[in-house]
Formats: C-alpha cells, sequence, structure tokens
C-alpha cells in the first residue's frame, strides 16, 4: 500500500499536480508501482499463483492413477466414436418457435418502482436478454442495468424450488396443498385479530385488486406498503405549498440551468431511464444555444456530480441554509419572493461562502444564470433531504417560475401509496400487544430494511403465523413459519400503471422453472378457502376478467375486448386518454412555517444513499451487479464509506483501514475510501449490501449501513448530523478496478504530436472556434502495415462524449450479450474481471474539486492492429470488413496480443471462469440457460475481447441475404448500442457515405484514442463539452 | 551373436518390418479418408424413415418438413406433429408408423440419431446458404435415392473454405455465384 499520506506535503503537491488525468492517488503521486503496472499488461500479482514452485507437487501414485484413468476413458470413448449424438425435435411443435430464431416477447419488469418497459428476447423458451420496449412511452426502448441484469434473478441459483415450513430450526420442503390448508385455517381462526400484509410499491391495479379482495374477505387484514428509500419527503413538501398529492413530472430535457442539491437524478433518484435521456438531449452540441448547465452540490461524487458543469462540494446538512441565501440573494436583486422574507433574511451568499468555503464566483454565477433563466431554471432537491429544502426549494423555483417546466401532459399515479412511519410503528405496537393473528412478507423483506429501532424484528418473532412470500431467501423469511416461493417477472401475468394515460402489461415469457407460483395466486387460493387444483391461468384469467369489466370500458377502444387484449399483451403498452390533475396553486403562507437552520454543524455528517448495484438489496444476489464496477469508485462487491483526503488525514485512515461510526447509541464499522471531491466531515455509505439471509454470491458482500438509521430520522431519515467517528481497528481490501488496465502514459509524451486520451473542451471554446481541439486527421505518415482496401462495409463506432454519463449500464448489456462470466472479488482483486468494455474514470484538477471525464474503452478494432502481428499461432486475425477477430479454438494462450495491446481491453480466462466461482454455480443447468447461443462461452486458458457483437452483424447480414436486399451497416445495432439511455454509442458503416459514422468520423469534436501509435482504431471518440465560463474557472 | 544371423537381419527382416508398419499405415490411411471426414457414416435410426420414400417417390418438398432451412440456421428435424400431419390416417398399420404414433401419443421424445454435424463452435447457417441458391444435394447428397441418410461430402473446414474459394466449380448450377467470405468472423465467435 502506498504512503499517500507522507506524499502529500504542499511542496509535493504542485508537482504532483502536473499530471494532467489521474484515476486514483497512487496514479497522481505517481507511485513506482502503478508506474510500473501501467507499462505492463496487467498488474503485477495478476499472475502471482502461477508460479510452478509454489504448486502442489502431485505423487508418483497419483500420476499412475491418472494415466490408466485416462487410458481407459480413452478406450471407452473410442467404442463408438462416430456418434454425434442426437437431434430430439420436439413433440408438438410450439406455434411461435422458429428453432434457432429468437422470439420477442413485451413485458414489465419490476426490478424498480418505475415499472419500465421490456421486450424479452428469447431462443426455444428461454429468456436470454432484456431491452427496452420502444413503444414504451416513458422507457422509449431502454432498460437501465438493473433491469438488465434481472434476468440472472430468474436463474439465480438460490431460488427457492417449493414451498417451506418451519420444523425446529430449519425448513422442511412442504407440498403446496398442505401449506395452503395450515395457513388457510389460521386466517379463518385470525378472528378480530389483524392479519398484516407488507408490501413494497404497488404499482399494479389489478394487484392492488387482489389485496382489496382479500381484505374484503378478511376485514381484519392491514396492508402496509414501504420502500426503503421513496419520495415521501418531496411528496409532503409538495403537498405544503401547492396542495396536490404528487410532486410533477420535469421536463428535464427543457431545462436550461439545472441546480441539483444532493441529489443524483441520473443515477439512482427517480426514473433514471427517462432522465438522463432527457437530460441529455439538452447537452448537443449541435445546439450549443440550447447546452444546458448543470450545478451539483453534494457531500460525495455521484453519478450526477460527475456529469456537473459545476460541482461544489457542500455537507448534505447544509443544503438548507444554501438555499435559504439564494433566496435572500435572488430577493435583493429584485426577484420577488412568494412567501414571507421573515424565513431567509439573514442568509448571505457571501456569509454562506465563507463558512462553508465555496467559490464565491461560483454562487455569484448561479445566481446571475438562474436571474438570467427565469422560466427554464430547475434547483431539485434530493430525496434524501428534509422536507424544509424541498419547501425552500419550491418557493425558490415559484420564484423563478421554473414551474414552467413541470409538466402537465403526465403525472406519477400512485395505485397504492406508501404506509407513514407512524403507522408502522403502530403495526409493530400492535404485534407486541398480541393483536396480529398473521403477518405477510409479500415479497417483502422489513427486518432488512426498516430502521432497526421500530423493533420490528423482536416483534415479528411473537406473531403466530408469519408467511413469507419471496423468489429466494431473506432475512425476514428466515423469521417466518412458511416460505412461500414467488415467480420471477419473467414468469408472471401483470399490468402496471406508474403514471397517467397508460399501462404497461406484464405476460410470462417462460413456464415457472420451479414449483413457486405468483404472489396474486396465492392469496386468490387462500380467498377461496380451500387449496384448488393449481392452474397458472388462474391470475391469468382474473387479470383478463379485471380488465374486460373494469379498466376496458374505461379505455374506449374500437376493437372487442378479446383483439384489444391480445394488441395490448403483444404491444406491451395500452395508451389511452386520461386526464391529468391539476398541479395546484401555490400557497404563498407555505413560507411561514420554515424553520431556522441549526447553525451549528459540529461532528460529522452521515448520508445513507441508496446502491448502484445492490439496489435496496434486491440484487444482492446478482453477480453482474455486484461486479459491475461503481461508477464513481469503480469498486466492486462492496460498500464503503466515502470519506474526503482531508477527513482521512483528520482521522489518520488510509483507503480500506475500518472507521467505527456512531449516531446516537448506533454503531457501524465499515472500511473507508477516501473519494476525492468529498465534503469534509462526511461520511457517505450505500445501503443495500451487508443482508444476513442472502444467497452464495451475495453472502459476505459489504456492510450493512442500515443499522445507523432510525425511525425519528435525524435531519432526514437517510441524513444524520453530529455523528462521532474515529479509527476502527483492522482494514480490509477494497476492489477497485480504477487502477487496471492503465494507459502507459509515456508512449504519448514522448511523442511529437502529443495527443491525450482525454481531450474535452467548453462550449465557449467551440462556438468560438469549432475547430478548437485542432485535431489532425487521421495522419498518413509512412506505416509499417501495408494499407487495406476496405471494399464493402467497414464496421465504426462513435462514442459521443457530451451524451456519456459513466453510468455503466453498457457493461452489463455486453455482459449479458456475450456470456461473459462473475469472476469475484479474489479474481477483481488482482485484476483479472473478464468485462470486455469498461469505463474510464479519469480526475482531473485537484483532489479537494477535481473535474471527472468519462471514457468508455472497449476493443478499438485498430486498422494497424498490434496485437495481430504477434500472436503466433494467427489467433486473431483482420476481417476484411475491419474487425479485429478473435478465434478462440486457435488461441493458445500466449498473452502476447494483450501484452501489445495499448488499449488494454483483452481478457485473459486465468481459469475456467464457469467453474472457478461459489459451487461453479454458472455452470449448472440453471444458470446456463441464460446464456447467449449465438456466442461461444470461452474456458480457460483463451484470450477474449470486444468483437463489436459479431453475432449481431452475422444476423443483420443472414435477415437481408433472406431478404434479397443490400446489406447496410444500419441493419446492425451492438448490445451496448442497444442499452445506452442517452445513445451515446453509435454504430455503423463508415465506407456509408451517408452514415453518422461517417459524418462524425470527419467531424471537428472527433479524436481517437492514442492515435500518434498509427494504430488507425476504429472507435471515434466526440470530444466532452463543458458549459463552463472562462473567467470563473 | 552370430554374423550371419544379423545380416539376415539387418538386410530382410528389417526392411520387410518397416515396409509392413509403412504399409499397413498408408492401407488404414487411405481407407479411412472418409471415415475420418464423417464419409460414409450411416447410423441405423429409431424409426426407419426413408427419404427415398417421402422426397424421391412421393415427391414431397424437403421444405414441407425441414422449415426452418430458409429463415433459421437450423433446418429443423420436424417435429413429430408434422409427421402426424398425414400418419394420423395414412398407414397407420405398419409397424415403423405405429413406433411413431406411440412416441406421439405417449408424448415422448424422439432421439433422431445425428448425421451431419459440425463442431458447436462453428456457427453454421442454413438460411444464408439456401436463400443464395444453394442446393439442399450440394451438401447432403441425393437424399431422394436414400433409404437410410448417409453422409457422403466431408463437414471439415477445409470443405467448407473449399467451396466459399471456388464456388464456381463446386456450384456449377448457379450463375452469379459470388465468394463465399473466408474470413474467421465468418463462421467462428
Amino acid at each position: 500500500m502506498v504512503e499517500i499520506k507522507n506524499e502529500m506535503d504542499p511542496k509535493d503537491k504542485k508537482e504532483a499536480l502536473d499530471t494532467d488525468y489521474w484515476r486514483s492517488f497512487k496514479e497522481l503521486f505517481k507511485d513506482t508501482s502503478t508506474i510500473d503496472s501501467s507499462h505492463n499488461e496487467f498488474g503485477k500479482s495478476v499472475t502471482e499463483d502461477f508460479d510452478p514452485s509454489k504448486l502442489k507437487g502431485i505423487s508418483r501414485r497419483k500420476f499412475i492413477a491418472l494415466v490408466s484413468a485416462s487410458a481407459a476413458l480413452a478406450g471407452a470413448g473410442c467404442s463408438d466414436y462416430r456418434s454425434k449424438g442426437f437431434i430430439v425435435p420436439y413433440n408438438q411443435m410450439p406455434e411461435e418457435v422458429t428453432v434457432g430464431n429468437p422470439t420477442y416477447y413485451a413485458s414489465t419488469s419490476t426490478s424498480c418502482t418505475h415499472s419500465c418497459g421490456v421486450l424479452i428476447k428469447t431462443r426455444e423458451g428461454r429468456p436470454i436478454k432484456v431491452d427496452g420496449n420502444p413503444d414504451h412511452p416513458v422507457s422509449k426502448g431502454k432498460t437501465c442495468a438493473k433491469c438488465q441484469a434481472s434476468i440472472i434473478n430468474l436463474y439465480d441459483p438460490d431460488r427457492l424450488e417449493f414451498p417451506l415450513e418451519r420444523s425446529g430450526n430449519e425448513f422442511l420442503k412442504r407440498d403446496w396443498k398442505v401449506v395452503d390448508d395450515a395457513i388457510i385455517s389460521a386466517l379463518n381462526n385470525s378472528s378480530s385479530k389483524q392479519i398484516a400484509i407488507i408490501t413494497h410499491t404497488v404499482n399494479s391495479p389489478t394487484s392492488k385488486k387482489v389485496l382489496d379482495d382479500f381484505v374484503q374477505k378478511y376485514p381484519n387484514t392491514k396492508i402496509y406498503s414501504y420502500e426503503l428509500f421513496n419520495e415521501q419527503i418531496r411528496n409532503s413538501a409538495w403537498k405544503k405549498c401547492y396542495g396536490t398529492d404528487n410532486f410533477p413530472l420535469i421536463n428535464w430535457d427543457q431545462a436550461k440551468i439545472i441546480v441539483g442539491l444532493e441529489t443524483d437524478f441520473l443515477g439512482i433518484d427517480g426514473n433514471k431511464v427517462e432522465t438522463t435521456r432527457l437530460f441529455s438531449d439538452g447537452r448537443n452540441f449541435h445546439q450549443t444555444d440550447n447546452f444546458n448547465r448543470l450545478y451539483i452540490f453534494e457531500g460525495s461524487i455521484s453519478v450526477t456530480g460527475m456529469n456537473a458543469d459545476y460541482r461544489i462540494k457542500l455537507r448534505p446538512d447544509a443544503q438548507y441554509e444554501l438555499v435559504l441565501s439564494l433566496l435572500n440573494e435572488l430577493d435583493k436583486k429584485g426577484i420577488s419572493i412568494p412567501a414571507g422574507s421573515q424565513a431567509y433574511s439573514g442568509y448571505s451568499l457571501d456569509s454562506f461562502a465563507q463558512k462553508y468555503s465555496v467559490s464565491k464566483n461560483r454562487l455569484n454565477l448561479l445566481v446571475k444564470d438562474l436571474i438570467k433563466n427565469q422560466g427554464s431554471s430547475l434547483v431539485y432537491p434530493g430525496r434524501t433531504l428534509p422536507e424544509e429544502v424541498h419547501v425552500a426549494a419550491n418557493i425558490l423555483n415559484e420564484a423563478l417560475s421554473n414551474t414552467k417546466l413541470y409538466r402537465t401532459d403526465a403525472a406519477e399515479t400512485p395505485v397504492l401509496s406508501l404506509t407513514s412511519k407512524d403507522d408502522i410503528a403502530r403495526l409493530v405496537q400492535d404485534i407486541n400487544s398480541g393483536n396480529v393473528a398473521v403477518v405477510i412478507h409479500y415479497d417483502s423483506d422489513p427486518v432488512y430494511h426498516l430502521p432497526k429501532d421500530f423493533s420490528y424484528t423482536d416483534a415479528v418473532k411473537k406473531v403466530p403465523m408469519i408467511i413469507s412470500m419471496v423468489g429466494s431467501k431473506n432475512d425476514s423469511s428466515a423469521l417466518g413459519n412458511y416460505i412461500l416461493p414467488i415467480n420471477h417477472d419473467f414468469e408472471s401475468w401483470g399490468d402496471f400503471k406508474p403514471r397517467s394515460g397508460f399501462y404497461s402489461m406484464q405476460q410470462p415469457v417462460i413456464d415457472p422453472i420451479f414449483d413457486t407460483r405468483q404472489k396474486e395466486v396465492i392469496l386468490l387460493t387462500w380467498l377461496k378457502g380451500k387449496p384448488v387444483v393449481y392452474d397458472d391461468q388462474i391470475y391469468h384469467n382474473y387479470l383478463k376478467n379485471n380488465w374486460e369489466q373494469n379498466i376496458y370500458p374505461g379505455i374506449n377502444s374500437k376493437m372487442n375486448f378479446t383483439e384489444f387484449w391480445n394488441a395490448a399483451l403483444h404491444d406491451g403498452v395500452v395508451i389511452f386518454e386520461e386526464s391529468v390533475p391539476s398541479l395546484g396553486s401555490f400557497d404563498k403562507s407555505a413560507g411561514n412555517s420554515l424553520p431556522k437552520p441549526s447553525s451549528n454543524h459540529s461532528g460529522f455528517v452521515v448520508a445513507l444513499r441508496e446502491s448502484y448495484q445492490a439496489g435496496d438489496g434486491k440484487f444482492l444476489n446478482n453477480g453482474w451487479m455486484l461486479e459491475l464496477p461503481h461508477p464513481v469508485s469503480k469498486i466492486t462487491w462492496d460498500n464503503y464509506a466515502a470519506i474526503s483526503n482531508k477527513t482521512a488525514k483528520s482521522l489518520n485512515v488510509d483507503d480500506g483501514d475500518f472507521i467505527s461510526i456512531q449516531v446516537g447509541n448506533r454503531k457501524l464499522e465499515i472500511p473507508a475510501f477516501i473519494q476525492p471531491g468529498a465534503a469534509d466531515n462526511t461520511v457517505t455509505i450505500e445501503l443495500g449490501f451487508g443482508r444476513k439471509v442472502v444467497g452464495i454470491v451475495g453472502t459476505g458482500v459489504g456492510f450493512d449501513a442500515s443499522v445507523l438509521m432510525s425511525k425519528a430520522g435525524d435531519f432526514s431519515p437517510w441524513i444524520y448530523e453530529g455523528s462521532n467517528i474515529t479509527k476502527g481497528s483492522g482494514s480490509y481490501k477494497l476492489a477497485s478496478t480504477m487502477e487496471h488496465h492503465l494507459f502507459d502514459n509515456e508512449l504519448t509524451t514522448n511523442v511529437a504530436q502529443k495527443r491525450k486520451i482525454i481531450q474535452e473542451g467548453t462550449v465557449e471554446e467551440y462556438k468560438k472556434d469549432p475547430n478548437f481541439l485542432n485535431a489532425p486527421k487521421p495522419n498518413e505518415e509512412e506505416s509499417l502495415y501495408h494499407k487495406h482496401p476496405y471494399p464493402g462495409v467497414k464496421w465504426g463506432m462513435v462514442v459521443d462524449l457530451n451524451k456519456c454519463i459513466g453510468c455503466g449500464d453498457c457493461v452489463i448489456a455486453c455482459v449479458s450479450e456475450n456470456n461473459i462470466p462473475i469472476v469475484g472479488k479474489d479474481q477483481v482483486l488482482v485484476s483479472r474481471e473478464m468485462q470486455w468494455l469498461r469505463v474510464d474514470r479519469y480526475y482531473s484538477g485537484t483532489i479537494e474539486e477535481p473535474t471527472v471525464s468519462n471514457q468508455l474503452m472497449l476493443c478499438q478494432q485498430c486498422d494497424n492492429a498490434p496485437c495481430e502481428n504477434v500472436c503466433p499461432v494467427a489467433a486473431t486475425t483482420h476481417s476484411p470488413d475491419g474487425l479485429n477477430q478473435m478465434i478462440y479454438n486457435r488461441c493458445v494462450g500466449t498473452r502476447y496480443c494483450s501484452n501489445n495491446c495499448p488499449y488494454k481491453v483483452r481478457r485473459f480466462n486465468f481459469f475456467n471462469y464457469r467453474d472457478h466461482f461459489k459451487d461453479h454455480f454458472q455452470q449448472s443447468q440453471l444458470f446456463s440457460l441464460a446464456a447467449n447461443p449465438e456466442v461461444t462461452v470461452r474456458s480457460r486458458g483463451v484470450m477474449e475481447k470486444c468483437t463489436f457483437c459479431i453475432q449481431r452483424i452475422m444476423d443483420a447480414r443472414s435477415l437481408a441475404i433472406e431478404e434479397h436486399r443490400e446489406f447496410k451497416g444500419s441493419d446492425v445495432k451492438t448490445a451496448c448500442q442497444e442499452a445506452c439511455n442517452t445513445n451515446a454509442i453509435m454504430f455503423g458503416d463508415e465506407n456509408d457515405k451517408n452514415s453518422i459514422i461517417h459524418k462524425y468520423r470527419n467531424h471537428e469534436l472527433a479524436y481517437y484514442v492514442l492515435e500518434d501509435l498509427n494504430t488507425k482504431p476504429n472507435v471515434t471518440y466526440l470530444a466532452k463539452l463543458r458549459n463552463t465560463e472562462t473567467e470563473v474557472a | 551373436m552370430n554374423k550371419s544371423l544379423l545380416d539376415y537381419i539387418l538386410r530382410v527382416r528389417l526392411p520387410i518390418t518397416i515396409f509392413v508398419i509403412i504399409a499397413a499405415f498408408a492401407v488404414t490411411y487411405f481407407a479411412s479418408r472418409g471415415v475420418d471426414k464423417g464419409i460414409g457414416y450411416s447410423p441405423v435410426q429409431p424409426i426407419a424413415f426413408s427419404h427415398k420414400l417421402h422426397a424421391g417417390e412421393m415427391r414431397i418438398d424437403c421444405q414441407y418438413c425441414h422449415t426452418g432451412v430458409e429463415k433459421s440456421r437450423n433446418a429443423m428435424v420436424p417435429a413429430v406433429s408434422t409427421c402426424m400431419n398425414c400418419h394420423s390416417i395414412a398407414r397407420k398399420d405398419q409397424p415403423e408408423i405405429k413406433k411413431l404414433r406411440n412416441y406421439y401419443f405417449n408424448n415422448i421424445a424422439l432421439p433422431w440419431v445425428r448425421v451431419h454435424r459440425v463442431p458447436d463452435f462453428v456457427y453454421f447457417n442454413h438460411s444464408v446458404h439456401v436463400n443464395s441458391g444453394i442446393k439442399c444435394e450440394s451438401c447432403h447428397g441425393d437424399v431422394r435415392q436414400m433409404d437410410r441418410i448417409t453422409q457422403v461430402h466431408s463437414f471439415t473446414m477445409s470443405a467448407c473454405l473449399d467451396c466459399h474459394r471456388h464456388p464456381k466449380e463446386n456450384l456449377p448450377y448457379l450463375k452469379n455465384v459470388k465468394h463465399g467470405p473466408d474470413n474467421c468472423f465468418a463462421c467462428h465467435r
């Protein structure tokens, strides 16, 4: 471990900061081991455990035994050496299947609460890939990483396969009939005592109807719905100001100035799929006059913070003062504030800037921008901030008439609103006083999610009958009497109505793999009063009837119901005219009740955020998500406490050292991570990790920070002031990919025509001189390589860095499409992660206030590929359409190619990773179903890398031949391109003069990474423009 | 050792032994060439289905059963239900048809023995070839004459490449035939 602290003396600092871009402290401070590893193909440790002298010897007896066994096997294997196996056709041909061709079904994902429409690709009846449904009015053909990764939840090695009943300390297999019988009699005997159903957000009208039916039959039922992270505070503040229930939807694409306060709307706050698309629409370099400007005030860098033009670090509990100071400043500048001035008078921006050492210039610029862009600016506080910040921000937006950005054509329409904290506290009280007979965990995990001081865990143990309906065991189900396995999304029927104006339909794409049932069906069975003969049509018919009787008549469709129903399932969405409730009018008295902020910010502030990777814990057994490097820290397989460099120094901790956090009487030990750009005395931790009862993948992953939460909340339920932090004992290894695959910088520094890897400028510069990058066109210097003609199609990719937000959705899409294995934390630690696509995150500027640049890095498919001519067995060669082909069967694993690749995008199978990780579940029959049959599953000892989705290219080509038309570049979409929410990735034919690829390759913002090496890459990057003003920066 | 014996061994026995070894190897190699490439493989099938009868004498089109051949990578061995389109009525009493009906009505998987195969890492696509006008018999031989399906052409990489590189010689019936792709990614990925 490098001694960073010693090197941080001010005199060294100046020199250190000469590095233009850095990915880690080690790189910034020119740590020798890091520099060394940048020269080599891999880090030092990568081949550590392959020292032959360390290998276990093999005994003579064992050798003889092996030899004779193989001889015997060879003899046996030769007996029918001509056999080629069997072809087993269907007995009855399913209507929709053509063997070898995919079938797509529209459905809805419930990976999060936004009910995105998905198209599920199935091959021979098994789902293999998830993408967005282009007809869906919100997600518009895109999905997020979680939705993509939800496919392996279907093939989760820890899925429950049958109902379980507690017997002593263990759970035993039971028949549904036995279980149903027991539960029905428990329900019937509950008499006047309460039956509590605890669920997450219910977005489905028909699912709600099932619950209503249940309440009708058992009137003593109460339904509780909760989310670990929710919009309750935002909505209640809205209600105070405007009198209506829900915060409106926003036209992000029309906002010129966006001010985010401790919010990550491009990452985890709100509907990411829609917001990122609309946000990036406002960052189009063709329309530099309409370029938006993003200010972010936050405690630790989030995805949104990475993309900010001005990112200002600020501890979360100072946000309220910021808004009040802004109100005061605007008042002084003559904007009429629709609230009494007593709330904000006395908070000047000057003293705010001084108190929190925020650049005065930036704040002045912000005020200037807000005044100049009245009606098209937006102040957006994060959902974890307390109500008064939201109220103050509402006042601010009203004063600047930013309410024009609120959408009046659509609104969120919750089917079932979330339960208040008080109601949950009352439930615990009722349980304790013995008034609850049955608790049903309806696909939820309250034991893990609810703040521990509700004492829900202790209370629920007193309930005589606890039933958990879950996909796999969780902390709550472990306490129960019965665990009932439920269907995955892809095995379920449903309808969802997240917003006004449309329904999103869900249909099963595969029969239940195990003896599971849909959770609605389980309730319906109980309603019948006796176990019924199960049939997977029960809920289908219920859903259809509900639609026919209650929903279809209100839609005014011209089709008869059967046609309508089939069309609805086919399209996946039903769009209809629906009136949107008005936003309400602003109540000027809302500002009167604004409290004074506490001016005393002593101690540390702890901010809890939702995890990018594990969500609220639902994805903690999902290897794809856990191995996706965190968009900012690039850490995999863990959560951590992000602290600033200064705080780390004052605590005397280094990366990975444990710190001990105490909030009230609640304690947590968690490794620290020094996050450049974090606010001082602020600790940011992601929730969703450290579940005690979880499957083999998620066991022991991360730390459960929800123990810090309290039901009373403090500053807010997710932000705690005045906590105490000390250095803990010991340290921990965080598996970060941030220093893996570093570019060798010296290669570029010595070349006369110096080209940086990241190129960027400002909108202003670009307006003044479009050629400001001065990018020389691909140089036609003399080359050792022969020039190849590429007469037909030539494949090329363009990555628009103005649009790329660095979220990593493309990485999961690539993993899913190309059968990339999960390698596990121990392998990531020695930089053996296998993802073909990575998002390189570079910092520039100071450690305190860094600027972030993201760059997608994948095989550049160089025309003059350095990897090709070093391969001794010609396993990697060039194709006539410009692809750098990697042929696994020829590869003998010398790794010369990887050694010679300046982009470090080749990945080597050091093991048969499917066999190597966690009980080799990736080789199980179940998990193998997720594999794409069009891509080879690689084994140990071969090199692999991005192929530009050759399987998709070949499919499109065969389709063109089938339809007797010319094969065009625009016929092909790569998996990463299809998944990219912001359309930052473009793919096509460079030779086609009309193609966007051809256009952008010759664009003034286009550049190639390490172009001076004369590798002639086919991936073009469009330089990022920042919308900053020169005089301020 | 006796000098004349050594002489005898060196002059007579050794050359004979070497000759026998080489000859045995050459004959075996020559005789098994086809076997090596899979040519002549004609396994017994669970039902003695005759292409000669169906495709030859009754002139049923290949695509009546092999429906995927124009639209998918797989030609598709027909589902048992396809056979039953006719055999629910035709020749119900024949022993082989009784076997077929047993598979169908008792929902038993019908394991046809595979004759033509390329390895798993080869992504062969029927639709591309058939839509380019290549006839089935160019690879599968004249199945209309086969009672039991037999492999008649080699399915090795060199056989594939031979046709891709010299289509005019191998597919003389195609007037405007172009070269097939001969890069690695054409078949491997």
